[in-house]
C-alpha cells in the first residue's frame, strides 16, 4: 500500500519529473504513431487492401504509450485486441528501427494484420493474437483476462531464474468480470509477483455499459480485496498514466507485488469497425461527444507547451487531434510517423500468404 | 521420505508409489521442473502422491496453490512459456473442468498458434475413475473432452511400471500431457510390481501393451478396465475362447498398428472404457477400426462403456452404470458367436 500512503510525497516527486523534454516530445510522437496506425488501417480497409475486423485504440493511445514508455526491454507485456500498437511500441525507446529492440517491428505487426506469412505467428490466428517469446510479449486468445495467469507464471519463472522483469497486462473493464481475472490476481498477490494489471476502463464492454458490469464507482478499489495497491490514472493524460504505471512498476520491482492501475478513458468508436454504425445508436450522443472531448494528443500538446518543451507553432504543425479517421490526412501527422507505417504496409502487402499445408502443422512439437 | 520414495531393491511397489518415484526422480534430474496444485506441499497431496516433495525441493518449486484450477493451469502455462517444465496436480480429475479454458484454448493451442515458436511442457495429472463410491464429482473419466481438443496428449496407465514409465515420458515430452491416474489402483496390493529407476523405467507414449495374448476376440481398453478385461478373459477361457487384451496406455497418440495387427488374428473387436458412451473414446477406436480394419472383421465391433449418465454414489447404482466383468464377458461372447 506504499503508493497510497506516500501520495503527498509522490505529488512532489513524480516519475515524470525525471523525463527530459526530448523524451516528452517522443511520447507525443508515439501518440501520433499509435493514432496513425489506427486511421491508416481504416483507410487501407476502405481502399479494399485489407480484410478482417479492426479494433480501434482511438482515444486510448495515452494508456499504451504512457504505460510502455518506462519499461525495460526485458519486461514482459500481455496486450489484447484494443492494444495493437503495443506490439511495436514495446521497447520503442531503444530506437524505432533498432534490430535489437525487444519489441515487434512495424513490418511484423502489419504482416499480421494483413494475414501474411511475415507475421510472427504466420497468420494462424487473427488480429492481436500474436506474441513473441524472444520479444517478451504474451500471445493472447479471445478469452478475455485469460492471459493474466500466464503473465503471473512468466514472472514467477523469471524470478526463480534471478530476473527482475515485471509484466504489464492490458485489459478492458469488461474482462474484469471473468473468474480468471480474480484467480490470477489473487495468485499474483499471494506470491507478490510483479504483475501490473492495467484496466482500460473505456466505459463500454462491446454493447454493455459499466453500470451493468460492476457495482463500484472506481474499479481500482477492487485491489483492496487482494491487499494490493489500486491506482487511478486519467487515461487521456499520457503523463498521468506514465506516473501511475511507473509507481506500480517500482513497487513491483522492489519485490512488493502486484498493482491494479485503472485508466479512465472512453471508447471512441464501436467495439470493432463492424460495430461502428450500431455503436452510434446504442450509445447516447452526448456521452460519446463528452468521451471524445479530451483527445490524448491535444492533452499532451497543451502540457508540452505549458512546460515550455514545445512552442505553440510546433504544436500546431500537425493537427490529428479531435478528428475522426475519415477526417485526418497524412499531413496531420509527423513525416517520420507516416514513413514508418509505409514501411510496415509495403512489407505486409508484399509478404506472401502462408502455404495451405501449414494449416495442418504444429499441433504437437516433435519429440527429440 | 527418501526411504519411502526410493525403497529397497527387489521390493514390489504400488501404482501410487510408482508415480511418486517418477515425479521425484524427474524433479531431481530437471532443475527447471516445478510442481503445483492444491494441498500438494504441506499436506503432500490429498492422496499422498507428492508426499515429501516440498521438503525435498522447497516451496518455490513445489507450490501449494489456492483453489483456482484456472489459475493453476494458466500460471503453469506461463511458467512453461518462460522455460519451465510444470507438473500440475488436479486434486481430482473431475475438477479439471474449472480450468477448461486454460487447458483447451490457452495451453493446447500454444504451439499451433505460434507456428512452433512456443511449446508448453506441462503434465496435468490427477486421480480419476469410478468404482469407488466417489459419486458424481469424484469418479469421472472426462478424457474425451480433451481428446477432442487438438494439441493435448492423453495417458492412462493401468500398472505400476507403466505409471512410472509413462509419467517419466510425459514429464520429458515437449507438449502438454493429460495424465489420468486410476485412484482405485493407487494402493491395490494385487498389482504391485518391482520398478526400474530413471531411464530404464521409461515407457514411450504411443505404444500399446498386449496385456494378454489370445486368438478369438480382441478386447481394447485402458485404465482399470484393463483388469476387468483380464478377468473377462478368464471367464471366456472357461467357455473355450481365448481373448487378447490390449492396453492402449495412451489415447493420444493412439497405437493403431497394435490393434490392427491383433484384429488380423482375432477378427473380432470389443472396446471397453468407463467414460459415457456418446462421443467417448471407445467410439473413436470403433470408428477408426471400422474404417482401417474392416476387411479383418467377422462381426460388428462392439463397445462396453458407462451408460450415458453421471456416476451415481451408492454401490448398486454405480455398478449399474459402469462396465463390469459380466457385461464385458457377455458382449465378447455375443461378438464371438455372431
Amino acid at each position: 500500500m506504499a503508493t497510497k500512503t506516500n501520495k503527498n510525497s509522490n505529488e512532489q516527486s513524480r516519475p515524470r519529473d525525471l523525463l527530459t523534454p526530448q523524451q516528452m516530445r517522443e511520447m507525443l510522437t508515439q501518440l501520433y504513431l499509435a493514432r496513425y496506425f489506427d486511421v491508416r488501417l481504416i483507410k487501407e480497409k476502405k481502399r479494399g487492401r485489407l480484410r478482417g475486423t479492426l479494433y480501434s485504440s482511438h482515444n486510448q493511445e495515452a494508456i499504451l504509450v504512457g504505460s510502455l514508455f518506462g519499461l525495460k526491454g526485458t519486461d514482459w507485456i500481455s496486450p489484447i485486441h484494443r492494444d495493437m500498437p503495443a506490439f511495436f511500441l514495446k521497447d520503442m525507446n531503444a530506437g524505432w528501427r533498432n534490430p535489437d529492440r525487444i519489441g515487434m517491428t512495424i513490418e511484423e505487426v502489419c504482416a499480421q494484420v494483413w494475414g501474411k506469412a511475415g507475421s510472427p505467428g504466420r497468420a494462424r490466428d487473427n488480429w492481436s493474437h500474436i506474441g513473441s517469446k524472444s520479444k517478451r510479449i504474451i500471445h493472447s486468445t479471445s478469452m478475455l483476462a485469460g492471459t493474466i495467469p500466464a503473465a503471473a507464471g512468466v514472472v514467477y519463472a523469471d524470478r526463480l531464474d534471478g530476473g527482475d522483469a515485471v509484466v504489464l497486462t492490458f485489459n478492458g473493464e469488461g474482462s474484469t468480470a471473468q473468474g480468471i481475472f480474480h484467480e490470477a490476481i489473487n495468485f499474483a498477490a499471494v506470491h507478490k509477483l510483479p504483475v501490473i494489471t492495467i484496466i482500460e476502463n473505456n466505459q463500454w464492454a462491446y454493447g454493455t455499459p459499466t453500470h451493468l458490469e460492476y457495482s463500484l464507482e472506481d474499479f481500482a478499489r477492487r485491489a483492496d480485496g487482494y491487499g494490493i495497491p489500486g491506482l487511478i490514472a486519467d487515461g487521456q493524460d499520457v503523463l498521468d498514466v506514465y506516473d501511475k504505471v511507473m509507481m506500480a512498476v517500482e513497487h513491483a520491482r522492489a519485490g512488493n507485488g502486484p498493482s491494479i492501475v485503472e485508466c479512465k478513458t472512453f471508447r471512441a468508436y464501436g467495439h470493432g469497425d463492424h460495430d461502428d454504425d450500431r455503436a452510434a445508436k446504442y450509445r447516447p450522443k452526448d456521452e460519446v461527444e463528452e468521451g471524445r472531448s479530451r483527445d490524448p494528443i491535444a492533452v499532451m500538446k497543451r502540457q508540452l507547451v505549458a512546460l515550455g518543451h514545445m512552442t505553440k507553432e510546433e504544436a500546431e504543425q500537425h493537427l490529428a487531434e479531435n478528428k475522426g479517421a475519415g477526417e485526418v490526412t497524412d499531413i496531420d501527422f509527423p513525416e517520420e510517423v507516416v514513413a514508418y507505417l509505409n514501411e510496415g504496409v509495403q512489407y505486409a502487402i508484399k509478404s506472401p500468404l502462408p502455404e495451405a499445408e501449414e494449416g495442418g502443422m504444429w499441433v504437437f512439437k516433435e519429440v527429440e | 521420505m527418501a526411504s519411502l520414495i526410493d525403497g529397497a531393491a527387489g521390493t514390489k511397489k504400488n501404482y501410487l508409489t510408482a508415480i511418486k518415484e517418477a515425479i521425484a526422480e524427474e524433479m531431481a534430474r530437471n532443475p527447471h521442473m516445478i510442481a503445483m496444485g492444491e494441498d500438494i506441499g504441506i499436506l503432500g497431496g490429498a492422496f499422498g502422491v507428492t508426499d515429501g516433495l516440498q521438503a525435498r525441493f522447497g516451496p518455490e518449486r513445489v507450490i501449494d496453490m489456492p483453489i483456482s484450477e484456472g489459475a493453476i493451469v494458466g500460471t503453469a502455462c506461463g511458467m512453461a512459456l518462460n522455460g519451465k517444465t510444470v507438473m500440475v496436480e488436479m486434486q481430482f480429475i473431475d475438477f479439471i473442468s474449472c480450468g477448461f479454458d486454460q487447458i483447451v484454448n490457452m495451453t493446447a493451442t500454444y504451439h499451433y498458434r505460434t507456428a512452433g515458436e512456443v511449446n508448453i511442457p506441462m503434465v496435468i495429472r490427477g486421480p480419476a475413475g469410478g468404482y469407488g463410491g466417489g459419486a458424481l464429482y469424484h469418479s469421472q473419466m472426462n478424457e474425451a473432452w480433451f481428446a477432442n481438443s487438438p494439441g493435448l496428449k492423453i495417458v492412462c496407465p493401468s500398472t505400476p511400471s507403466d505409471a512410472k514409465g509413462l509419467m517419466i515420458s510425459a514429464l520429458r515430452d515437449p507438449n502438454p500431457v493429460l495424465f489420468y491416474e486410476i485412484k482405485e489402483l493407487y494402493r491395490k496390493r494385487e498389482i504391485e510390481e518391482e520398478l526400474n529407476a530413471g531411464d530404464d523405467a521409461i515407457v514411450p507414449l504411443g505404444k500399446a501393451r498386449i496385456a494378454r495374448e489370445g486368438a478369438d476376440v480382441t478386447l481394447v481398453t485402458y485404465g482399470q478396465n484393463v483388469w476387468h478385461c483380464l478377468e473377462a478373459a478368464d471367464n471366456l477361457a472357461k467357455e473355450g475362447y481365448s481373448a487378447e487384451v490390449i492396453d492402449i496406455r495412451t489415447l493420444v497418440p493412439l497405437d493403431e498398428e497394435t490393434i490392427i495387427a491383433s484384429l488380423q488374428k482375432t477378427n473380432r473387436l470389443v472396446v471397453v472404457n468407463e467414460a459415457p458412451m456418446t462421443c467417448g473414446f471407445a467410439g473413436e477406436i470403433l470408428a477408426r477400426m471400422t474404417t482401417k480394419a474392416f476387411r479383418y472383421l467377422d462381426a460388428p465391433p462392439a463397445r462396453v462403456t458407462r451408460l450415458d449418465t453421471p456416476v451415481p454414489w451408492v454401490k448398486p447404482l454405480e455398478l449399474h452404470v459402469l462396465p463390469s466383468v459380466e457385461k464385458i464377458t457377455e458382449t465378447a461372447l455375443q461378438t464371438i458367436r455372431f
